[in-house]
């Protein structure tokens, strides 16, 4: 999948940058409305960072939940619902990115 | 050796977005109104296109980039209604995006009317911005009822969603006004419209929505 390969390429430039001689752990947050599936990004991400210095390397996921609020009576919904109970139209922001917030290397 | 912890902080789909606001930036500019359509497989996306052009194309430009896995079937249906048509085969991808758009857009500069045809399924192309103006969701009564509140990622993030194949909906037992209480209950402002190609059931309504589009983008 491209994303898992964007997240490899990413980290293994991080790694060269700083020398790396081996990745340890890559810590990503995932929003939690990407439809994407953290076993197979998991899956991916063994298979194509064989042979590379990530190979081996702990794929650490969190999940980042998207901000879900209703703009009339100030309601937090915790899922993308379309319609409040106070008959708002309630926004969703966030909860669509992917982000390498932490890689853990051997220098 | 010793372990050392690196805060990254890398975005990345920031090259997505920084292609597809490219993309939008480029149709903006030569005046050109985008619709990604996407939907279930076999859903009447293609149909939809070719209808859209038999009624418009004396007086709209229409272009269509259309996104297949393989082959070019969809292609050479479209060419024949005078559409000006690209095809992309994704081949392992199943789906666009932004960065196939850019390669694509550039001989589409005169058209009014540009669009998209996504892969046929409504998980993939989702996550992808492809610098559209208006994503047109489609499916239609054969894939089940239950098709829409399965997918509900897709039609929350529609501007159009349409329900095919209505006139079929008896036949293959599928109610279609569950159909459309699925899609307001996960998208309260998008225009759902109850279709039927074969028919000509709300094509109209479609025709009507789409000039209104055109003539925003003017
Ligand atoms: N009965 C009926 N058949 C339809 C209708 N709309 C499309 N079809 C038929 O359904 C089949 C698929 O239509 P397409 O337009 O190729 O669908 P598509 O969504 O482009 O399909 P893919 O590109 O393969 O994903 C064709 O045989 C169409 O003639 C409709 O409203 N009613
Ligand atoms: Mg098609
Ligand atoms: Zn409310």
């Amino acid at each position: 999948m491209s994303f898992t390969q964007a997240i490899i390429e990413n980290v293994l430039k991080l790694a060269e940058e700083k020398g790396a001689k081996k990745v340890s752990k890559v810590v990503v947050e995932l929003g939690d409305l990407l439809l994407i599936n953290p076993e197979q990004l998991g899956f991916c991400f063994q298979v194509l960072s064989c042979g590379t210095i990530a190979e081996g390397a702990t794929l650490e996921i969190k999940f980042v939940k998207p901000h879900i609020e209703c703009p009339i009576c100030g309601k937090h919904h915790s899922y993308p619902v379309a319609i409040c109970e106070c008959g708002g139209i309630v926004k969703v922001e966030g909860g669509k990115d992917i982000i390498i917030k932490r890689v853990e290397m051997e220098v | 050796m010793h372990r050392i912890e690196v805060d990254a902080e890398i975005d990345i789909l920031d090259i997505d977005k920084r292609l597809a606001a490219e993309n939008r930036d480029f149709l903006k500019k030569h005046g050109i109104t985008a619709i990604n359509i996407m939907g279930a497989t076999g859903s009447g996306k293609t149909l939809l296109i070719e209808k859209t052009a038999d009624t418009l194309i004396d007086k709209v430009k229409i272009g269509a980039i259309l996104g297949d896995v393989i082959g070019k079937a969809d292609y050479e249906r479209v060419v024949r209604r005078r559409v000006k048509a690209e095809i992309i085969n994704t081949g392992k991808e199943c789906h666009l995006d932004a960065h196939m758009i850019h390669h694509a857009i550039e001989k589409f500069d005169d058209v009014d009317l540009l669009f998209m045809e996504n892969v046929g399924n409504l998980i993939c192309p989702v996550d992808f911005d492809l610098g559209e103006d208006y994503r047109v969701v489609m499916v239609s009564v054969t894939e089940g009822d239950d098709v829409i509140e399965k997918h509900p990622e897709i039609f929350r993030l529609a501007d159009v969603i349409i329900i095919n194949k209505v006139a079929l909906a008896h036949a293959v037992e599928a109610n279609v006004n569950k159909m459309i209480e699925d899609a307001r209950n996960l998208n309260a402002i998008a225009k759902i419209i109850r279709m039927d190609l074969k028919k000509n059931i709300g094509f109209n309504e479609w025709l009507e929505w789409l000039e209104e589009a055109l003539s925003r983008s003017k």
